[in-house]
Formats: structure tokens, C-alpha cells, sequence
């Protein structure tokens, strides 16, 4: 039987995916993905406790949400990350270091 | 007391007699420079004299008068202002006027073509005005203002010709040592006032006054409920004194009044011969019954020497107008002899027989000075014109002047058939009586009194002597042969007029006995003194032998110019040529140490309490300095620590974190797992 | 609204019309000066008139004069009940005078400021607003307001003395400026004790209200100023420390030796108007104060320290009579002189007699002119040649005759010549002090001896410098130049003087004006103080 600590730990699992990525990437488009992956970790706890409000399918609603919102984000970051590639004709994280005072 | 509305006539008279130069005052105040002539003044004075006349024959040997209206009120006592019209003020009141007329006269000649004659015909109304007020005055402190005016009315006077540097110095020097007789008059007021609550003139000294009615028991002076030891009564007495002895030239206050000589020779006559010097004998009199035994002989002592010690000073003089002021010293010291006696009326005789012939003598000097300034401006001459050196022969070319001079001389030294006899032998004999009834030493006073009238009658011989008789001594040296005039009508009428004044047919008509003077009839005699008939002979006989042994000696040295020439430089010559040091002794006793301290209280004040004031302030200074530095080194050094420590810490953790994002979302990741870490610990129950 | 607010506010009201007249217009708010100083005077002249003379004040409510009374601040403190301070002002015996004193002087500095051009803007701005707070301390019956007077009157003075005055002028002013402060610090800590240590009567708050102060019922038992409980502050007892503390700070103002240091340098930088009212009426507020505060709060101490007083009356008399003998600088003397003619004041308050009170009032007012007039007549000089050392001038009755009878008029009038006001002051002053050890043994007789010795000094350095000034043939430090710049007195100055001239002849003459008026209230007021002895 598939119990919600199982979701609960590919979830996790999922989540500390995306953070390594986000963390050590050295490539914006792969810590996007990372992001993406954090993301959806967070979808997938939504839906696996929505499971446990059999009423209102707030859980379910909300992951409708994010993901929704999570394509927007990422439509967003791609825009960045071209601007910024742009402009620093790289998008390696560590050269792009204004907020150096 | 009359009620204010019922203006009988002496009261109407007086208030005339008194207002009359006010008047005049004022029309010279407004018109200023414009109002060159005299004739305001004269008129003025005219009328007071006319007045005064109706005044006397109403109130001598009648009721005394006495009105008043409220002046102002302080807590419950009302204070009065008013008239007080008795035999004493309406003789005064005569006496004065009299005497004013005649001087007014006299200056439109003597003052002629001064700059400056509207403020002379100014400040001699205002004289008049004053002195008529202190004579008719009610009351101590109305009596006191007339008193300072009238010396206010002397500085201006003697100060009259304000550029010379000697007549400022001799006012000043008047005013002031008149200031400390008026010293002595306010603390006697203040006594008066302490124990009688009243200023009232009748209320006090009248005949059953407070004075007379107060008990004195030896230890405590009572009236009423109030009291005070009975040294009070004889602090008061002494006090009123001393008010007379500074307006009156009494020793050691009398050196104010021969430098009073640097004003015009008419207001010498006036003020410092006739009137306001003899306002302190006028006072004595007033608050009579105050005096006890111990001021009375102080009085009295006080006089004698104080005649004595002038006519010495007298007899050495070279400047006319000197020689008489030293001479109207000693007479004024003979009339506080006759207070120290206790006989008042014959002070009061011999005040006025002495204001004629002594304004006579002025007078006669005065046009002898006016012909000696004639004389010197005409022909350049560097000559003093006072100085009797330089006179002689005056005779020959002014005969009119001589008489009137031989006149008040002889009443000077007090020889027969003039009022001077009468009134100094009536001094002597009662000093003589009144000695009797004194322990030995007091005979001393009378035998000074005699003393003294023979270097009187010496020093006035000399003064006749040396500038009537013998040659002019300008002429010594000179080939220009010099013409002095006669004094003008102008100024023989007025000395004629005192002329005649100084003889005996105005005060009795008996010129050998001064008892059948109407004069005298009119004071009460005290009947204390027993008659010893020897002295009503043998003083007479006395005085007038010596005077003339005296005027004999004076004819040979001077009019015959046989004078012993060493007595002219001997130590007592010189002792009297210098007034006995006395005006060196106050300068360099008195004036210069009170000077020296008020420069070292100045220096103190400067030093040590403005001193003291600015080490108050430095040490605030080093106070502040000192939270200055507190503050700059430890309270903002703690702020200015604690910002740089963040500042050190900031930098140090700046160091490791390079701009990289990926770094700062990796402590922002630690914080939170620390947080979420320490915040399970701490909550999870 | 009172005569005595407008007569408080109108300059205000005035300076605030000065600030907003553009400064192209100079003489325009010349003008609203002299215009409202008039006014001012004819309202002063008015009450002056109006006033009963029946009524005593002092210590009654009901018998003070012109009243207003309003609520003024009213804070409520919890358990401490509610703090009370009321606008309230009023006039008595005391205070008439003095208004119609402010009025005259005002004027006459206004019409001396004539030739100030520096600023002339801020000078008459400030002036009046000096104007409104010597007024408010003349009236004010409540301490707090008293206070705010009191305090309002500093700063302008600071200002006009510092910014107008000659060249050690900072000097001069923070010298006065921390003098006066010092006083005024401590007199803000008595006047809180009083405020906690009274109650009012009818609403049972604590108040600042003077009035109640001077009854004994009035203070709560057991408070720091209590009558009974005989507090204690520093070992000492607390009304006797209360006293002191109020007489040192009306003191210094008068001033008495040794507070005085600040008067001369004060004086002799000051622009000529403020010296005026300086000598004029600021000495004058500290004799009142110690009448109205020091002696109606504290009466049973000022009964005790009476000698003391005397004391310190005789020693500022003679002591600074001989300074003034000392001084080389016109305006240094009668600076001096100003501190010997004071001494006066304390001597009358000390004898606690009718003629001494009265005659320490009259002596107030009498050399509330004379010394202004005084002031005016070495302004006139230094106005000219900007020079006032005596030594520089000689014989200047030749060139300036009738200059030379207004300063013999204003010499002989305050060396006390009789005719003029200060002789019947100090007269009476001297006649008072002498008779207290008869009446109420508080001061002795030779305190009044001693304070007649300092009208004989006062009479010999005026003269001397009469004579040293003034006659003589004409010698000037500036020759020729001089001669040429020391004109006469113009039109304008005369008409400061001749009022002055007039007026100490007036008072001198005809003493019962001022005497009528402040009689019931010196009756009332020794009552006041010497009734707590039984």
C-alpha cells in the first residue's frame, strides 16, 4: 500500500533535487529547472495531503494553481535569463555578480 | 490754628514776602539771556520788603501766627506745610529783606556788563526765596528745605563766574561741607521725629511744646509712649549744631566760607555776611528749648574758639575780602557764644546789628575792589585786586566810601554810639554773669570774648589803615600817576542806607545801655543769670579801652608805617597767614585718604568681587571642559565603539560572500534550517 | 478684558505690526512706537487716576484694582490633583506706580533709540516686547505667570544688549544674561515648593496663586513651606532657605553689594535706551518682588533677617557712593551711583515703618526717572563724540549751556536736593530707619546715620564731576573737532527731558501724589508682615 509518507519522502527527494540544482548549477537554465523541481515537490505534497480534504479539494486546487503559476514563473525567468544573457553574454550565476558592493 | 480761607493780613503780607522773588525766579527762568536788567528782581525784593514791614508791625510783641495747609500724609501721620510769623521769623523776615534791597541795588552797578547777569539776577531770587522760606518755615522739614536751597542758591552764586577754576573748587568745597552740617540737621530731624512724631514747629519748641513737656529722668528721655536714653537728647542738640556749625562757619567747618569769597563781592555781602551764614544762629534759636546743659556748653565752647581762632587768622590776611570773611567767622562765633549762655535774643541782637554793619563793610570793599579792577584793566597791571598790598590812600580819592567804612568798622570793633556796642557788649557782660555760676575753667570764654574783640578792633584798624590811609602803593615803582574814583550813587546810596542802619538810633535810643533796645524787649530774658552790676561798667570800660589801645597800636604801624618788621616772618605769623594749616590739614588728612579708598574699594570691587565672579564662571569653564572631554572620550566613544564593531563584523562576513547568488540563497537556506531547527527545540512540547 | 491686558498686550500686538511693516518703511514703525508708548501712557495715566486710593490690596483679593482672573492652564496629574495657573493680574498701591514709571521710561527710551540704524527692525520689535513683560511683572498675581514675565523679560535684553551694545557687549550681556539666570533658576524651584506646599482655599488644588500664598492657612501640614511643621532643607529651616533663595534673585536685580558687578559693565555697553530701562525700571522690579513676593510670602523670616537687610541697604549705599567717587567713565558713575541710590530701598523695606516703606517706594520711582534721565544725559554726550570719560572733557557749560543746567537739574535732583523728588525719598528712607528701633526694634539707628553719609558722598562725586566737567575754561580731548560736534540739546531731546525735569519736581513738590496712592497698601502690607509675630 502506497502510504502518504512515501509521497512525502519522493517529494523530499524531489525537493533536495531541486535545491542541489539551484545551488550548484552553473547554468541559470539548469537552476530553473531546479526551481522547477522545488516547485513541484511542493505540487506534489499539495496533492498527496489534498487527499485528506475530501470535500473541498483545496489541495487539488491549489496544485491547479501552482502549476499554472509555475509555467508563468518560468515563461518570466526564460525572459530574464535571455536579458541577462544579453547583457553579460553569459548566464553562468557566478559571473553575474552586481549585487557586490 | 486758622483754618486755610480766613487770609488775614499778616498772613497775606508774609505769603507776598515770600513769593514775591519766586516770581521774580520764574520771570528769569523764562526770559533767559533776553532779560538783562535787574528791575524784576529789584521790584520783587521792594515788594517783600514792603511786606515784610506790614508782617512785623503786625506780629512783634503781638500774637504769633502760625498757618497751615496738609501737604501729604504717610501712614497715619499728616504732614503740614506752613507759616510760623513770631517775633524771632518777623525781625528775620525784616532783616533780610533789608538787607536784600539794598544788595539788588548796589549789584546793577557792581555787576554791570557781566555775560552772564541774567543768572545773577536768577540765582539771587531764588536766594531770597529760600532764605525767606527757611525764616518763615513751620516745621523742621520745611525748614530743612530752605535750608539746603538756600545752600544750593550759595554754590550756584559762588560759582557764578564758572570759568575760574578757584570759584568751582570754593563751591564745591561750600556745598559739600554744608552737606555734612545738613547731615547732622536730617539725624537731629530723624530724633525729633523719632520720639515727637511731628515736624511742627509750635507743636515742639512752642510754649508748652513736646520739648519743654517731654520728662527726662537723667536715664531716659519720655514723651508719651515714646523713649530713648536720654544720650539721645544730647545726640539731637548736638546734631542741630552741627547743622549750624556747617552753615554758620563754626571750627572746624568754617574753611568753606573764605574760599565762598570767590564769588561776586555783592553776594559775599549778602549771603556770607548778613543772611545765610547767621541761618544757623536763626535754627539754634528756633529749637531753643531742645538743648540740655551739655550741648549749650558745647555750643558755647565751640563759639569762643572759634572767634578767637579767626580773628587771629584776621590779623594776617592780605586779601581784603579774606580778612572780612575770617572777621564774620569770629562774629558768628560770638553769637553761639550768646546760644551756649542761653541768651537767644541777644544772639538774635547781635545777628542783626552785625548783618548791617557787616554787609556795609562788604559793601565799601566791594566798591574799593571795583576801583582796583578799574584800574587794572585800564592800565594792564598784573595786580590782584583784592589785595590790600596794593590800596592806601583810598581816602583822598574816595571820602564817601572811607566814611561809610570808618562807620561799620567802628561798629566792627564796638566803640560807642554804634549798634555794634550794644549788641557785643551785651554778649560779654552776660557771658561774664553767666560764668559766675560756673566752675573756674568757664571763665575762659568770656576772657577769649575779650580777647578777641581786641584783635577785632586791631584787624579791622588794620584794614582801615592799610587801605585808606598813607599812599597809593601802586604808585611805588610806577611814574604813571593812577586816579581811582568814587564809587558810584548807585552803590554809595545802598551803603548809606546801611550806614545809617549800623548806628545806635535803629536799635535804642539810649546808645550806652543795650537793655533799652527794643530789640532785646522783644526775646524773652531768661531770668537765670542775676545782674552783677560791676560788669555792666567795667566790660564796657574794658572793651572799648582796649579797642582803642588796639586801633592806637594798628594807626602807628600802619597809617604811620612803623610796623616791627620781624613779627612778619616768625612761626605764629606764619601759622595765622595760613589759617592754621587747616585747609592743608583736611586735604591731606581728609579729602586725599577718602579719595585713595574710594580708587582701593574700586580696585576691590574690580578684583576680588567681580574677581571672584569671574572665577565663579572659569571654574563653570573648567567644569564644562571637563564634561567636554567626558563626553567626547567615553559616552560617544561607547556609540562610536559599538558602530564600529558592527561595522568591523559587517566587513569581515562581506569578505567571504562575493556578489554570487548562489551563496546568499544558501544562508538564506541555513538560516531557515537553523531557525526551523532552534524553533522545533524550543516549541515542540 | 481689563485695561491692564491692553496695557500689557499692546505692544505685543505692536511688535508683531512692527515685524510685518516692510523694512523699507524706517520711520513708519518709529512712529508705531512712539505711538503705542503714548497710548500705552495715557492708559497708565488713566488707571493712574482712576485708582481708589482707599483700597489696600497686598494680602485681599478684594482689595486690589483693574482684576482679571481666567483660567489659564489647567492639567489634570492623576493623584496629584490638578495643576492650577490662572492669568491672573491686578493692581494695588504697589504696582500703580510703577505701571505709570514703565509708561514714562518707555517712552523716553523709544525717543532715545532715535539714531539706532542697525536694525532697527529687531531693536523696536524687541523692545516692545520688553515693554510687555515688565508690564506683565508689574500686575501679575500668580506666580507661575509672575514667572513667565519675569523670564520673557531676559531675553530680549539679552539680545538688544548683546547685538546693540558697545564693543565688549557679549561680554555685558552673558554676564547679566547668567546673573539674572541664576536668580530666576532658584526662584523656579521655591515657586514649585510653594505650589505643592499650598492649597486654594476654595477648590482645595494646589496654586500658584500669590495671594494665597501670603496666608499661613493656606499651606498644607506638613509640606516643605509649612508655617508649622518647621520643615527642614540642608539642616536649615525651609522658609528661611525659600527666602533667601527669592531675596538673592530680586537682589541681584536691584542690586546690592556684592551681587552687583553685572550693572556696570551692563550699563556702560548697553545701547543709551537700555540703559535707561535698566536703571530705569528693571532695579525696580527687584524691589518689588522683594515687597510682593520675598516679604508678603516669607513675612515671619523677613521679621527675623530685618538686620541683615538693613545691613546690606547700608553697605550698597556707602559703598557704592565710593566707587562712584572712584570712576573715571561718565556712565560707570552713575552706574555706581545707581547701586548706592538702591541701597536706600532695602534700607526703607528693612525699617518696616510707614515712612521707611514709603519712602523705599518713592525712592523707586523718583530714581526710576532720575536715572533714566541721567542715562539720556551721557547718551547725549556719547551720541556726539562717542567718547565719556570725564578726564576728556572740561568747561562744557561754555559750549553746551543748556545741556549743562539739564545735567546740573539731574545731579542736584538725585544728590537730593529738596524741591525735587529723591530728597523727600531719601528723607523719609533716613527718617524710617531711624525711627524702627523705636517702633519695632528691628534695624538700629546707626544703619540710618550710615545711609545719611551716603547723601553726603552722593553730593560729592556729582559735584566734582560738575566741576570737573563742566566748568572751568573749555578743554577737550577732541579740540577744535569737538567743539564742532558738541552741539546743544536738540528739540527731540528735550522733549525726553523736560517731562523728567518736570515730573521729579512734581513728585518733589507735591509728594502726596505718589504717597496717596501707595498709603493703604503700606499700611496693609506692615500689618501683613508684622502681625505673624503674635
Amino acid at each position: 500500500m502506497i502510504s502518504l509518507t512515501h509521497f512525502l519522502i519522493v517529494s523530499a527527494l524531489l525537493f533536495s533535487i531541486g535545491l542541489y540544482a539551484v545551488l550548484a548549477k552553473k547554468n541559470a537554465i539548469l537552476v530553473l529547472v531546479g526551481i522547477e523541481l522545488m516547485i513541484n515537490a511542493a505540487v506534489l505534497n499539495l496533492v498527496a495531503f489534498g487527499r485528506y480534504d475530501g470535500a473541498l479539494y483545496g489541495g487539488q486546487t491549489f496544485a491547479l494553481f501552482a502549476i499554472v503559476l509555475a509555467a508563468a514563473a518560468v515563461a518570466v525567468a526564460l525572459a530574464i535569463i535571455l536579458n541577462v544573457y544579453k547583457h553579460y553574454k553569459s548566464i553562468n550565476p557566478d559571473d553575474i555578480n552586481n549585487l557586490k558592493d | 490754628m486758622e483754618q486755610l480761607g480766613q487770609l488775614s493780613t499778616p498772613i497775606l503780607a508774609a505769603l507776598v514776602v515770600l513769593f514775591a522773588p519766586l516770581v521774580s525766579f520764574f520771570i528769569y527762568a523764562a526770559a533767559g539771556k533776553q532779560l538783562r536788567t535787574g528791575i524784576p528782581a529789584i521790584a520783587a525784593i521792594a515788594i517783600s520788603l514792603t511786606a515784610s514791614i506790614v508782617v512785623f508791625c503786625h506780629v512783634w510783641n503781638g500774637e504769633q501766627i502760625h498757618q497751615q495747609i496738609s501737604w501729604f500724609q504717610i501712614g497715619e501721620h499728616a504732614f503740614g506745610a506752613g507759616m510760623l510769623l513770631n517775633n524771632l521769623s518777623a525781625i528775620m523776615l525784616l532783616l533780610v529783606s533789608a538787607i536784600a534791597l539794598p544788595v539788588h541795588i548796589y549789584s546793577t552797578i557792581y555787576m554791570k556788563g557781566d555775560s552772564g547777569i541774567h543768572r545773577y539776577w536768577l540765582y539771587l531770587s531764588l536766594f531770597c526765596f529760600a532764605m525767606l522760606g527757611l525764616v518763615m518755615a513751620d516745621s523742621l522739614l520745611l525748614m530743612y528745605i530752605g535750608w539746603e536751597l538756600v545752600g544750593f542758591a550759595s554754590y550756584l552764586l559762588i560759582g557764578f563766574w564758572f570759568t575760574k577754576s578757584a570759584a568751582i573748587k570754593a563751591n564745591k568745597k561750600a556745598f559739600l561741607i554744608n552737606r555734612i552740617g545738613d547731615l547732622g540737621f536730617l539725624v537731629g530731624i530723624a530724633v525729633i521725629y523719632t520720639q515727637f512724631q511731628t515736624f511742627d514747629l509750635l507743636a515742639l519748641f512752642g510754649e508748652h511744646g513736646m520739648v519743654r513737656e517731654a520728662l527726662n529722668d537723667g536715664i531716659e528721655w519720655r514723651y508719651g509712649e515714646h523713649g530713648m536714653p536720654v544720650i539721645w537728647l544730647s545726640i539731637a542738640g548736638g546734631a542741630f549744631f552741627l547743622g549750624a556749625m556747617a552753615k554758620s562757619a563754626q571750627f572746624p567747618f568754617h574753611i568753606w566760607l573764605p574760599d565762598a569769597m570767590e564769588g561776586p563781592t555783592s553776594v559775599s555781602s549778602l549771603i556770607h555776611a548778613a543772611t545765610m551764614v547767621a541761618a544757623g544762629v536763626f535754627m539754634l534759636v528756633r529749637i531753643s528749648p531742645l538743648f540740655d546743659d551739655h550741648v549749650l556748653l558745647l555750643i558755647g565752647t565751640i563759639g569762643a574758639f572759634t572767634a578767637l581762632m579767626a580773628a587771629t587768622i584776621a590779623l594776617t590776611q592780605q586779601d581784603i575780602k579774606k580778612i572780612l570773611a575770617f572777621s564774620t567767622i569770629s562774629q558768628l562765633g560770638f553769637m553761639m557764644v550768646a546760644i551756649g549762655i542761653g541768651q537767644y535774643g541777644v544772639a538774635i541782637f547781635h545777628l542783626v546789628t552785625h548783618a548791617f554793619f557787616k554787609c556795609l563793610l562788604f559793601l565799601s570793599a566791594g566798591a574799593v575792589i571795583h576801583e582796583m579792577q578799574h584800574l587794572k584793566e585800564k592800565n594792564n597791571l598784573a595786580i590782584d585786586p583784592q589785595d590790600i598790598r596794593n590800596m592806601g590812600g583810598l581816602r583822598k580819592y574816595m571820602p564817601h566810601t572811607f566814611r561809610l567804612t570808618l562807620v561799620a568798622a567802628l561798629a566792627l570793633a564796638g566803640l560807642p554810639l554804634t549798634a555794634g556796642y550794644l549788641s557785643k557788649d551785651a554778649i560779654l557782660i552776660f557771658a561774664f554773669e553767666w560764668s559766675e555760676w560756673q566752675s573756674a575753667w568757664w571763665k575762659l570764654i568770656p576772657i577769649s570774648l575779650l580777647i578777641t574783640s581786641a584783635l577785632t578792633a586791631f584787624y579791622i584798624a588794620r584794614l582801615v589803615f592799610k587801605v585808606f590811609y598813607g599812599k597809593l602803593r601802586l604808585q611805588r615803582n610806577d611814574s604813571q600817576k593812577y586816579h581811582p574814583h568814587e564809587a558810584s550813587r548807585g552803590m554809595l546810596i545802598p551803603m548809606l542806607f546801611l550806614g545809617l542802619c549800623s548806628l545806635f538810633p535803629l536799635f535804642s535810643y539810649n546808645p550806652l545801655i543795650f537793655e533799652d533796645s527794643w530789640l532785646i524787649k522783644g526775646f524773652e530774658l531768661p531770668e537765670t543769670l542775676e545782674r552783677v552790676n560791676i560788669y555792666h561798667t567795667v566790660i564796657p570800660a574794658a572793651v572799648n579801652g582796649l579797642a582803642i589801645v588796639m586801633i592806637f597800636i594798628a594807626w602807628k604801624w600802619y597809617a604811620k608805617g612803623k610796623y616791627p618788621q620781624g613779627s612778619f616772618q616768625g612761626a605764629l605769623y606764619q601759622f595765622s597767614f595760613h589759617q592754621w594749616y587747616l585747609n592743608l590739614f583736611y586735604e591731606s588728612g581728609l579729602v586725599k585718604p577718602l579719595l585713595g579708598f574710594s580708587k582701593m574699594l574700586y580696585a576691590i570691587d574690580r578684583v576680588v568681587v567681580d574677581g571672584l565672579v569671574e572665577k565663579v564662571t572659569g571654574l563653570a569653564r573648567l567644569f564644562a571642559y571637563a564634561s567636554h572631554w567626558f563626553d567626547r572620550s567615553v559616552v560617544d566613544a561607547v556609540v562610536n565603539g559599538m558602530g564600529k564593531t558592527a561595522f568591523v563584523i559587517g566587513g569581515l562576513m562581506r569578505g567571504s560572500r562575493k556578489g554570487k547568488i548562489q551563496y546568499y540563497i544558501f544562508s538564506m537556506f541555513l538560516v531557515l534550517l537553523i531557525v526551523l531547527f532552534v524553533g522545533l527545540k524550543v516549541f515542540s512540547p | 478684558m481689563s485695561l491692564l491686558s491692553v496695557l500689557i498686550f499692546l505692544p505685543l500686538c505692536a511688535a508683531l505690526l512692527v515685524l510685518l511693516v516692510p523694512t523699507a518703511y524706517k520711520t513708519v514703525y518709529k512712529y508705531i512706537a512712539i505711538g503705542v508708548s503714548m497710548i500705552q501712557l495715557l492708559l497708565a495715566v488713566y488707571l493712574y487716576t482712576a485708582f481708589d486710593t482707599e483700597l489696600a490690596g497686598v494680602s485681599a483679593m478684594d482689595g486690589y484694582q483693574f482684576v482679571e482672573k481666567l483660567p489659564w492652564i489647567r492639567l489634570n496629574l492623576g493623584n496629584l490633583g490638578t495643576l492650577e495657573v490662572d492669568y491672573f493680574v491686578g493692581a494695588d498701591g504697589f504696582s500703580i506706580l510703577f505701571l505709570l514709571l514703565t509708561a514714562l521710561v518707555m517712552l523716553v527710551a523709544v525717543l532715545a533709540s532715535w539714531k539706532i540704524d542697525k536694525q532697527l527692525k529687531g531693536f523696536l520689535s524687541l523692545l516692545l516686547l520688553l515693554n510687555t513683560a515688565i508690564m506683565g511683572v508689574f500686575v501679575a498675581l500668580d506666580f507661575f505667570l509672575f514667572y513667565v514675565f519675569y523670564e520673557v523679560m531676559l531675553l530680549p535684553l539679552y539680545f538688544l544688549i548683546g547685538i546693540w551694545g558697545g564693543v565688549r557687549r557679549e561680554y555685558a550681556a552673558i554676564k547679566f544674561f547668567l546673573y539674572t539666570l541664576f536668580g530666576s533658576v532658584f526662584m523656579l524651584l521655591v515657586m514649585v515648593g510653594l505650589y505643592f506646599s499650598v492649597t486654594d482655599p476654595i477648590t482645595g488644588n494646589h496654586t500658584f496663586n500669590i495671594l494665597h500664598m501670603m496666608d499661613s492657612k493656606n499651606y498644607v501640614e506638613g509640606s516643605v513651606f509649612s508655617w508649622i511643621g518647621n520643615g527642614q532643607l540642608f539642616g536649615i529651616s525651609a522658609r528661611l532657605l525659600g527666602f533667601i533663595i527669592l531675596f538673592i534673585a530680586f537682589a541681584i536685580k536691584v542690586p546690592i553689594v556684592p551681587l552687583h558687578t553685572w550693572l556696570p559693565d551692563a550699563h556702560v555697553e548697553a545701547p543709551t535706551p537700555i540703559s535707561i530701562i535698566l536703571a530705569g525700571i528693571l532695579l525696580k522690579v527687584g524691589g518689588y518682588g522683594i515687597i510682593r513676593i520675598c516679604y508678603s510670602i516669607f513675612p515671619d523670616i523677613a521679621l527675623n533677617v530685618a538686620w541683615w537687610i538693613g545691613l546690606i541697604g547700608v553697605v550698597s549705599i556707602i559703598y557704592g557712593a565710593l566707587n562712584a567717587l572712584a570712576q573715571q567713565d561718565l556712565k560707570r558713575l552713575v552706574a555706581y551711583s545707581s547701586v548706592s541710590h538702591m541701597g536706600f530701598v532695602l534700607l526703607g523695606l528693612a525699617s518696616l515703618t510707614p515712612e521707611g516703606i514709603s519712602g523705599a517706594m518713592f525712592q523707586m520711582v523718583s530714581h526710576g526717572f532720575l536715572s533714566a534721565m541721567l542715562f539720556f544725559l551721557v547718551g547725549v554726550l556719547y551720541d556726539r563724540v562717542h567718547d565719556r570719560m570725564i578726564y576728556n572733557f572740561r568747561g562744557l557749560a561754555s559750549i553746551m549751556p543748556t545741556y549743562t543746567v539739564f545735567v546740573a537739574v539731574a545731579f542736584f535732583a538725585s544728590l537730593g536736593l529738596p524741591g525735587f523728588s529723591a530728597f523727600i525719598a531719601e528723607a523719609f528712607t533716613i527718617i524710617g530707619a531711624f525711627n524702627a528701633e523705636s517702633v519695632n526694634g528691628l534695624i538700629p539707628r546707626w544703619m540710618a546715620i550710615g545711609g545719611a553719609v551716603g547723601i553726603l558722598l552722593s553730593a560729592a562725586y556729582f559735584l566734582w564731576t560738575l566741576q570737573r566737567m563742566f566748568f572751568g575754561h573749555t578743554r577737550l580731548k577732541g579740540g577744535s573737532q569737538w567743539e564742532v560736534l558738541l552741539t546743544d540739546v536738540n528739540r527731540r531731546e528735550k522733549l525726553a527731558l523736560v517731562p523728567m525735569v518736570l515730573l521729579a519736581l512734581l513728585f518733589g513738590i507735591m509728594p502726596a501724589l505718589v504717597f496717596d496712592k501707595i498709603n493703604a497698601s503700606v499700611l496693609s502690607f506692615i500689618e501683613l508682615v508684622s502681625r505673624v509675630n503674635h
